[in-house]
């Protein structure tokens, strides 16, 4: 029998997906998902990259995983420390390969909101703020984003506040992984137990699937990297991510 | 012959009026100056302006403490499990406190036209986003004629950068070790420095390696010494995050306040003292 692919896993492993050999990935604060797929990229795949992070670890050897994707142990047995000016300064000059980055809102260009749900001046939430993404997803080569919710509130025909331009080059949820194709989103592939009708009933904005399929499950390495990220089950249980959401009471 | 520069916490925070600007170091639960944040509270300091790419416990509590009147940031969150720092939110949601929401870099960019003694910094990126409009951020052209335009952001000078370092010497030298988050470019740009350290480690120390220095003492103004001050928040080697201390600070409630307060390493140390 095949084992079940796990939303939560779904997110990381196509996360990770989007690493390329020998390039220069980044992840930042707040993105535990990110985190987790740079370090199961470097379990799982043959090939050699260069992982920094936001705690300025490059190519570290933690010798635990930790709850805060900006946590000191990210630097564990990094030989270097390439601090907050240096990543950002690398990415405004045109030098970062791939970098995630959060959002609360993604339109179908792929713009991103992290300021305000509601009015920026009169908010219904106040959401963390501009952090990255003003600044590195329109300069970076690559910037890819997560949703553990896919709705049509997250996946929105026009955001609240445009917090990013630039355009991801990928967006992960629960149900679907998208790329960038002709300036605007496309879905690449949807998860075995979602379909595309599920897909498009769940999207707000218009997008193309031509070519898209269910995706393929996790490889054997996909798979033990991440139980070995996470062997008791802890982040997936905190990140407590669903493939629907719960049926209405 | 030199002077130490090591005074109390409280004795270095009543440097600190009320209506100041303060550009705080470290980033989300790490390495901050939490203990002198907590002693702002103690001392009831009012309308104050925090300046942080990534504030999070910092600008929560002074929030919940009704200490601040404006904050410049870029990323505000408690992290890891915790999501939204839930007071900053409620006080910026209620208008009781004034954002000036930025991109990390946009507010490293103002700090670093500060350091460098000039009116405003390009930044690179910013195209497209919403925020150079709403903050009034202005795009040149660039006047060698590539044809590529850049946006400026005006001089940021907090009144105080304020860091928490892990070793210093008497004379104010500071060490910090793993990232050095933006610490580095809020000492020059602020017009004071107050650091809070961990511990002294010998001038001599210093003087062997002083490739390991992030700031000269020059730059310095004062300096406490406070064990364990960036808890509930880690400082690299020393100790990680204080996740139950964090959760436990999360409730509603003054009494919840005045136990995180009271739990606090400084106020723990002042009552054995």
């Amino acid at each position: 029998m095949r084992e079940a692919w796990s939303p939560f896993s779904f997110i990381v492993t196509n996360l990770a997906r989007f690493v390329r050999p020998h390039e220069v990935t980044f992840s930042g604060v707040n993105s535990t998902l990110p985190m987790l797929a740079c370090l199961l990229a470097k379990r799982a795949y043959d090939f050699e990259f260069t992982y920094i992070n936001v705690a300025g670890g490059v190519d570290p050897q933690p010798s635990s995983i930790p709850i805060s994707s900006s946590d000191p142990v990210l630097a564990e047995g990094s030989r270097s420390i390439f601090s907050n000016e240096d990543f950002y300064d690398l990415c405004t000059r045109g030098e970062m390969d791939l970098c995630f980055l959060g959002a609360a809102q993604v339109d179908g260009l792929g713009q991103t909101n992290v300021s305000s749900i509601g009015d920026w001046h009169n908010p219904k939430v106040r959401l963390p703020g501009g952090g990255g993404g003003a600044v590195m997803l329109p300069t970076a080569r690559r910037a890819v984003t997560w949703r553990t919710e896919h709705s049509r509130r997250t996946m929105v025909e026009k955001l609240d506040f445009l917090t990013a331009a630039g355009g991801m080059a990928g967006v992960v949820t629960p149900i679907a992984v998208f790329i960038k194709r002709d300036g605007r989103l496309a879905l690449q592939s949807w998860h075995p137990e979602s379909s595309l009708d599920e897909v498009r009933a769940r999207t707000a904005f218009t997008f193309d699937a031509e070519g898209a399929a269910p995706a393929e499950p996790p490889t054997q390495r996909e798979r033990e990297a991440l139980r070995s990220l996470d062997p008791t089950g802890t982040f997936e249980r905190d990140a407590g991510v669903r493939l629907r959401p719960e049926a209405a009471a | 012959m030199s002077t130490s520069k090591i005074i109390p916490l409280g004795e270095l925070t009543s440097l600190v009026a009320s209506g100041s600007s303060l550009a705080l170091g470290g980033s989300f639960l790490h390495r901050g100056p939490f203990a002198f944040v907590r002693e702002l509270i103690r001392q009831g300091k009012r309308d104050l302006e925090i300046i942080k790419q990534s504030p999070g416990y910092d600008i929560d509590i002074l929030c919940r403490a009704g200490c601040v009147r404006r904050t410049r940031a870029g990323i505000v969150a408690m992290e890891g499990n915790f999501g939204l720092a839930p007071y900053y939110r409620k006080a910026v949601e209620k208008k009781e406190i004034e954002l000036e929401e930025h991109a990390c870099a946009s507010l490293t960019a103002g700090l670093r036209a500060s350091a460098f003694g000039v009116p405003f910094q390009p930044c690179g990126g910013l195209h497209g986003s919403a925020l150079p409009e709403l903050n009034g951020w202005q795009k040149v052209d660039d006047p060698y004629g590539t044809g590529e335009a850049v946006y400026v952001i005006p001089k940021i000078t907090p009144d105080f950068a304020v860091i928490h370092a892990n070793e210093v010497s008497p004379e104010g030298d500071v060490r910090v070790f793993g990232t050095s988050h933006w610490d580095r470019i809020m000492s020059r740009s602020a017009k004071r420095v107050l650091v809070i350290a961990e511990r002294v480690a010998s001038s001599e120390s210093f003087a062997r390696q002083p490739e390991l220095t992030l700031i000269p003492h020059f730059l310095v103004d004062a300096v406490a010494i406070v064990p364990n001050g960036a808890w509930p928040g880690s400082c690299w080697p020393h100790y990680e995050v204080d996740y139950p201390a964090v959760e436990a600070y999360l409730p509603e409630g003054a009494d919840v306040l005045a136990a995180h307060l009271a739990a606090a390493p400084e106020a723990q140390e002042a009552a054995h003292a």
